[in-house]
């Protein structure tokens, strides 16, 4: 048991001592989770709109009125339709509207008044969004015989803030990718500076070298993610937390061992740092693809379904999202804890005993 | 010509080299002797004119006062900069990097120069290993192919940097040919430093430094007539002195006789006029009882294979308690394999081992011996990032030692090999000698019966060596503990009981070191027996 | 500039980029990144798992279910359950919307009384609950234009989707993935190559030889320029035929133009690992320094357009959206030379990559720090 703390503490000392380790540390748990909240913005807004209006303008003016911040610029007139598609090919604007000479006429007198409408569909989805904002627009200048409106209830995260979001999962993704780089630099370091022969001959059972040292590496993450919550997450982005921290600090152990277990896999066929950060990147970007980050599982393809039931990041998203922002109950947390802890399990035995070969 | 005005180079904000002035004459080689951080390869760094400097360099009509200004002397220049196989490429093979070498250095290619390229390289004993990758390479082996890429544009002004550390005697034998041979022919100018005094005396001229100045120069005769009056045989004495194994240095008159100096002694000579006496060495006698002739170690037809090639074949070897062993050989020649065998990091592929009178067979067989091995290794492998204390208490720990009683051993140990002062240092900014002192602190710390050394001594100047030899013999003689050791200092092996010579990975000799003199009786060193066994 | 030293620089690199399995940089990281994305980056969200509370059973609330169930956008699944349930149902991240029928939703709306649809969405991934917004009001407002007075007096949206008729999302994505890799592995590459040098002291051949500093640049450089001036052919290749990307402008001005901005990101790994003293440190800079403005200042996911304030101006700092611009036209616009935005583009481009060069130039220095 000694013996353990003394290689714990060891670890420690000398990760705090590399200077670049800590640097990198920092600022992914820091500023990338940071950047990521405030600069990810898909939502469509400020989008730039041109206009052509040949109608009489009475109308078109109160339709454009209506178009304002956070939404839309000021839209911007063109003389002709020739302007205006040359704009949207310079992507000086996203959307172009057309009036033409009928549209106020039509209009009063009821007869189908049309508006043109040129997207730059290269930006589909900002465009398609801007769309919907327009027909949510022209519906108040629309007569309906069914008087019904829709009661909208954006649950968890009224605003729809994506800053809360993106943050919450880039400090999932981080977690993923240092905990295994730092794993897997703990042993190959000592190939690269020749003391793992020393390591070698110390007399100590390898398995103790091995779990104080992974073990060193997941204290090290877990103090990360408090620096990363309390001053990023919670201080400067005040994102709510509608479960129990704790669980999410439970949930995040276990998975930081899972990913420290592949970490130790990558150690024991990587020779130097540079082969580390190949490997690592090749096997955890389809993991962080396949997780369901970026596109929710049951929108995959069936086949990619099954795979991604087996990478442990995607209950571990699941389970981070329902802490944070669904509040579920604990109960109804435990498909992600046994997910987790059974994928966990596998991973870590199989790189305990693939880097314990070379012992 | 070469004329060296005045120059100073600070590293670190430290002055690293001060008031440096000096001639070298077309086709003379000039050495560069010192201790560890005297400021040599500062001074080579600057003449080569790839670090800032103050001061002037004339080489012929040329003049430069910064490495921008050097660039149009690059083309003479060889520059070979200190440390193993620093300017390979690792996962280049030898003829690789001839290639490599032979376009970057814009060589002309015709029949003379193939010619020279191939002496170079049957000089170096490189030869056959043309497909080999650098990165396998011996230590030596890459020192070799590192002059080869130097020398292989018959550069007119020579720099090398500590080129024949961790070279084998032959090999530096062949080297010094071509060096006197193109200083001749070609009048190339030849700046050298050099850890072997061997190799200081045939030079043209030394320059001695020491702490960032020259302190002595003129060629060996001259230096070792100037230190005559201070060296006398072993004596006991009250006034300032050192003594290293039979020689005493003092710098007052004793009622002795004189011995003859040796280059080595100039270090002590000056050790002793700055007044840097030499730390006392004791080592605590053990308290159990040494039982003599006690097989600790037995190696029956060991084999190594790396492909087809044997790295060690059929090689019996014993090791009794209390005894040293030299382990000496050309490079390449399977040393350190053979080492790692006997230390298990490298599986046997043939062949038996036995240790305190038990086979060996599997990890476990091993794992309850281990607390009984010390190992230092060719780097001196110790953790980077933490102080040499924090290196000592870790390995304290890692072998039981309670923390009270570590605190103490540690206390004694600093105190005994002298680098107390040093004990909150980050072991990198050390000098090569301290290092290797804590690397043997620390494989001693837990009391093992038999060390294993490899090349301990490489690259360690001359009092830090002496040092570490008697420490060596203390250690024999008070703990009785038996100790294998791998070197490339002749001198060294007959501070050896027994030495054991290996050739292409297989044992020509295994004998007493007395033994081995009445063999060859007109051999006045033990550095022509082994040319006997090698030429 | 002696040729004979690049030849050698080049041959030596090569060696190395293969025995260390370097080589695959330029190829298995942009693949994997092109592909991942590609795939994985949907901004349309289809299959919204729909969970419709129907409380009126009426003729309109099966009506407005039937539009539901039609809707390519969304799985629906009809039950009678509490509110409290399908609320922890969505906890349990099993549905993301829930659609509430009033009980009295078609008496009310025949009378002409205004009638409200309660909607609930999981809002934990905000972009998509913003879609799925949209989607929902849209079919709503689908059904209460079924119910209008007559044909007349309803504005007409006509809409034409320029570029990208079916609005798929590779053709969104993928070029600008293209500007990603395009930027990340030759910086990096770069960036690695140098500092291992000086890490690892081979530095000094150069330093002691009579190899100029151009002539090193240029050695150094030239491999992966070249290996990555293919890599630009295997993810055209991709692009094209894996993910069906049409192209429309002109090849010439997609291989000048990618040539060009290669040039670039090679000058960003150099300044990298002239100012870095190891692999590691040189690593990380490079992807601080281009990862984040790659993908947030190229206008892949955010247009230019809609840019103010400091995000428009670091936008117009990085070569990123000028390479972009040029790629989205190529693939999807195809104005090609005619367009002058296109030419100032490159010129700028080509302006950076030998600003870039020669600062490197100025900066290396033949000697130890």
């Amino acid at each position: 048991m000694k013996i353990f703390l003394t290689i714990l503490l060891k670890e420690l000392v000398s990760f705090f001592r590399s200077f670049g380790l800590v640097i990198l540390v920092i600022y992914f748990f820091t500023a990338e989770v940071y950047v990521a909240a405030n600069g990810m913005e898909i939502e469509a807004k400020n989008v730039a709109v041109g206009v052509v209006d040949k109608s009489a303008g009475g109308m078109s003016k109160k339709i454009l009125s209506n178009l304002h911040s956070p939404e839309f610029q000021t839209p911007k007139f063109y003389k002709s339709q020739k302007e205006l598609s040359d704009a949207i090919y310079n992507k000086d604007i996203m959307v172009g509207m057309i009036f033409d000479e009928q549209f106020e006429k039509n209009y009063y007198k009821n007869l189908n008044p049309t508006i043109n409408i040129l997207i730059d569909s290269t930006t589909a989805s900002q465009s398609l969004m801007a769309i919907g904002y327009i027909q949510n627009i022209l519906m108040k200048f629309n007569n309906l015989k069914l008087p019904v409106a829709l009661k909208m209830h954006k649950l968890f995260n009224q605003n729809a803030d994506t800053g809360l979001f993106m943050g919450v999962s880039e400090l999932l993704s981080v977690i993923t990718l240092l905990t295994t780089i730092l794993t897997a630099i703990a042993f190959v370091k000592e190939k690269e500076s020749g003391t793992w022969d020393i390591m070698l001959l110390m007399p100590v059972n390898p398995k103790i070298i091995i779990l104080a040292k992974s073990l060193s590496q997941i204290i090290i993450i877990m103090l990360g993610v408090t620096i990363s919550v309390g001053l990023i997450l919670f201080q400067s982005l005040d994102v709510p937390i509608n479960g129990n921290l704790l669980n999410f600090f439970i949930l995040t152990f276990f998975y930081v061992a899972t990913t420290a277990g592949i970490g130790l896999f990558i150690a024991a066929v990587s020779k130097n740092i540079m082969q580390i950060s190949q490997l690592s990147i090749v096997i955890m970007m389809p993991i962080i693809f396949l997780s369901g980050a970026w596109t929710p599982i049951y929108a995959m393809h069936p086949l990619l379904q099954y795979i991604s039931a087996i990478t442990p990041l995607s209950y571990y998203i699941e389970g981070c999202e329902s802490i944070f922002f669904r509040g579920t109950e604990f109960i109804d947390l435990l498909p992600y804890f046994g997910g987790v802890l059974i994928l966990g399990v596998i991973l870590y035995w199989y790189g305990f005993r693939k880097i314990g070969k070379l012992f | 010509m070469l004329e060296v005005k005045d120059l100073a180079v600070s590293h670190k904000k430290k002055l690293a080299i001060k008031n440096l002035s000096f001639k070298v004459a077309d086709g003379e080689i000039l050495g560069f002797i010192g201790a560890d951080g005297a400021g040599k390869s500062s001074a080579l760094n600057a003449i080569a004119g790839v670090i800032k400097f103050d001061g002037e360099i004339l080489y012929n009509e040329f003049s430069y006062k910064s490495p921008k200004e050097a660039q149009k002397v690059k083309h003479d220049i060889g520059y070979m900069p200190q440390g193993i196989g620093l300017v390979l490429y690792k996962t280049l093979t030898i003829k690789e990097h001839l290639d490599f070498f032979t376009d970057i250095r814009d060589i002309k290619i015709d029949r003379e120069f193939l010619e020279y390229k191939n002496h170079l390289l049957s000089m170096a004993g490189l030869e056959k290993f043309l497909e080999r990758r650098a990165g396998d390479l011996s230590g030596g082996m890459m020192q070799k192919l590192s002059l080869v890429c130097t020398m292989l544009h018959r550069p007119k002004l020579l720099i090398l940097d500590e080129p024949t550390t961790g070279v084998d005697p032959l090999s530096r034998i062949e080297l010094w040919e071509i060096l006197q041979q193109s200083a001749k022919e070609f009048n190339t100018i030849s700046i050298i430093s050099t850890a072997y005094m061997g190799e200081a005396s045939k030079m043209d001229n030394i320059l001695l430094f020491d702490e960032g100045e020259i302190i002595a120069r003129g060629n060996s005769e001259q230096l070792i007539e100037e230190i005559k009056p201070f060296v006398y045989d072993k004596i006991e004495t009250d006034k300032k002195h050192i003594t290293i194994s039979d020689t005493t240095y003092c710098l007052e008159n004793l009622e002795n006789q004189h011995q003859k100096p040796t280059l080595e002694s100039l270090f002590f000579v000056n050790a002793l006029k700055k007044d840097r006496l030499l730390p006392k060495l004791q080592i605590a006698k053990s308290k159990e009882s040494i039982d003599k002739n006690v097989v600790v170690m037995k190696a029956t037809k060991i084999t190594k294979k790396f492909g087809d090639f044997y790295a060690n074949r059929d090689v019996d070897c014993e090791l009794k308690s209390g005894e040293i062993l030299g382990l000496l050989g050309a490079n390449g020649a399977g040393k350190t394999t053979f080492i790692k065998m006997l230390l298990g990091l490298l599986p046997l592929d043939g062949g038996e081992l036995e240790l305190f009178d038990k086979k060996i067979k599997n990890s476990d067989d091993r794992n309850k011996l281990k607390s009984q091995i010390g190992y230092v290794s060719q780097h001196f492998a110790l953790y980077d990032d933490m102080t040499v204390r924090e290196n000592m208490m870790f390995f304290a720990s890692i072998h039981k030692i309670e923390t009270l009683k570590a605190i103490k051993l540690i206390d004694n140990y600093s105190k005994e090999l002298g680098f107390e002062k040093y004990l909150d240092e980050m072991p990198k900014s050390l000098p090569l000698g301290i290092n290797q002192r804590f690397s043997l602190a620390v494989s001693i710390l837990h009391e093992p019966k038999v060390l294993f050394l490899d090349e301990p001594t490489s690259g360690v100047d001359a009092i830090a060596r002496a040092q570490f030899w008697e420490l060596l013999k203390e250690l024999k003689n008070k703990r009785g503990i038996s100790i294998l050791i791998t070197t490339h200092y002749m001198s060294e092996a007959e501070f050896c009981d027994r030495v054991v010579l290996l050739k292409d990975g297989e044992k020509i000799a295994d004998d007493r070191v007395e033994n081995f003199y009445k063999k060859f009786p007109d051999a006045k060193s033990f550095e022509e027996i082994f040319l006997e066994y090698f030429r | 500039m002696r040729l004979r030293i690049v030849k050698a620089y080049f041959i030596k690199e090569m060696i190395e980029l293969i025995r260390t399995k370097m080589i695959m940089m330029p190829y298995l990281m942009p693949l994997l990144i092109v592909i991942l994305f590609g795939y994985g980056i949907k901004m349309q969200v289809t299959g919204v798992r729909t969970l419709i509370l129907d409380n009126d059973n009426s003729q309109i609330s099966r009506k407005l279910i039937l539009k539901f169930e039609h809707s390519k956008y969304f799985t629906t699944t009809v039950k009678n359950m509490s509110e409290k349930d399908a609320l922890r149902e969505m906890k349990k991240a099993n549905i993301d919307a829930i659609i509430i029928i009033p009980s009295s939703f078609e008496k009310n709306s025949l009378k002409g009384v205004k009638t409200e649809i309660g909607v609930f969405i999981d809002a934990s991934f905000p972009s998509r609950a913003t879609t799925m917004s949209n989607y929902i009001q849209g079919v709503v407002m689908d059904l209460a234009s079924d119910f209008h007075i007559d044909s007349s007096g309803v504005i007409n949206i006509n809409t034409r989707n320029l570029f990208n008729q079916a609005l798929r999302d590779e053709e969104m994505i993928v070029p600008g993935l293209i500007g990603m890799v395009l930027l990340i592995s030759p910086a990096i590459l770069t960036a690695l190559i140098i500092a291992r040098e000086k890490e690892e002291g081979t530095i000094f051949n150069f330093y002691s030889s009579s190899v100029s500093k151009l002539e090193f640049l240029v050695a150094k450089l030239s491999a992966i320029f070249f290996l990555v001036s293919i890599a630009i052919f295997v993810i055209f290749l991709v692009a094209s035929y894996l993910f069906n990307l049409p192209f429309r402008g002109s090849f010439f001005l997609f291989w000048l133009a990618s040539e060009l901005y290669v040039f670039t990101a090679l000058g960003f790994g150099l300044l990298v690992s002239i100012l870095a003293s190891s692999q590691i440190i040189a690593m990380i800079v490079t992807l601080m320094l281009t990862i984040i403005p790659a993908f947030m200042y190229s206008g892949m996911i955010m247009p230019i357009s809609s840019m103010s304030g400091d995000a428009f101006i670091t936008a117009h700092i990085y070569p990123v959206m000028y390479y972009n611009h040029i790629i989205y036209d190529t693939f999807l616009i195809g104005q090609g030379f005619k367009s002058a935005t296109n030419i100032s583009y490159l010129l700028i481009l080509f302006t950076y990559g030998v600003v870039l060069f020669m600062l490197g130039l100025l900066f290396l220095k033949k000697e130890i720090k």
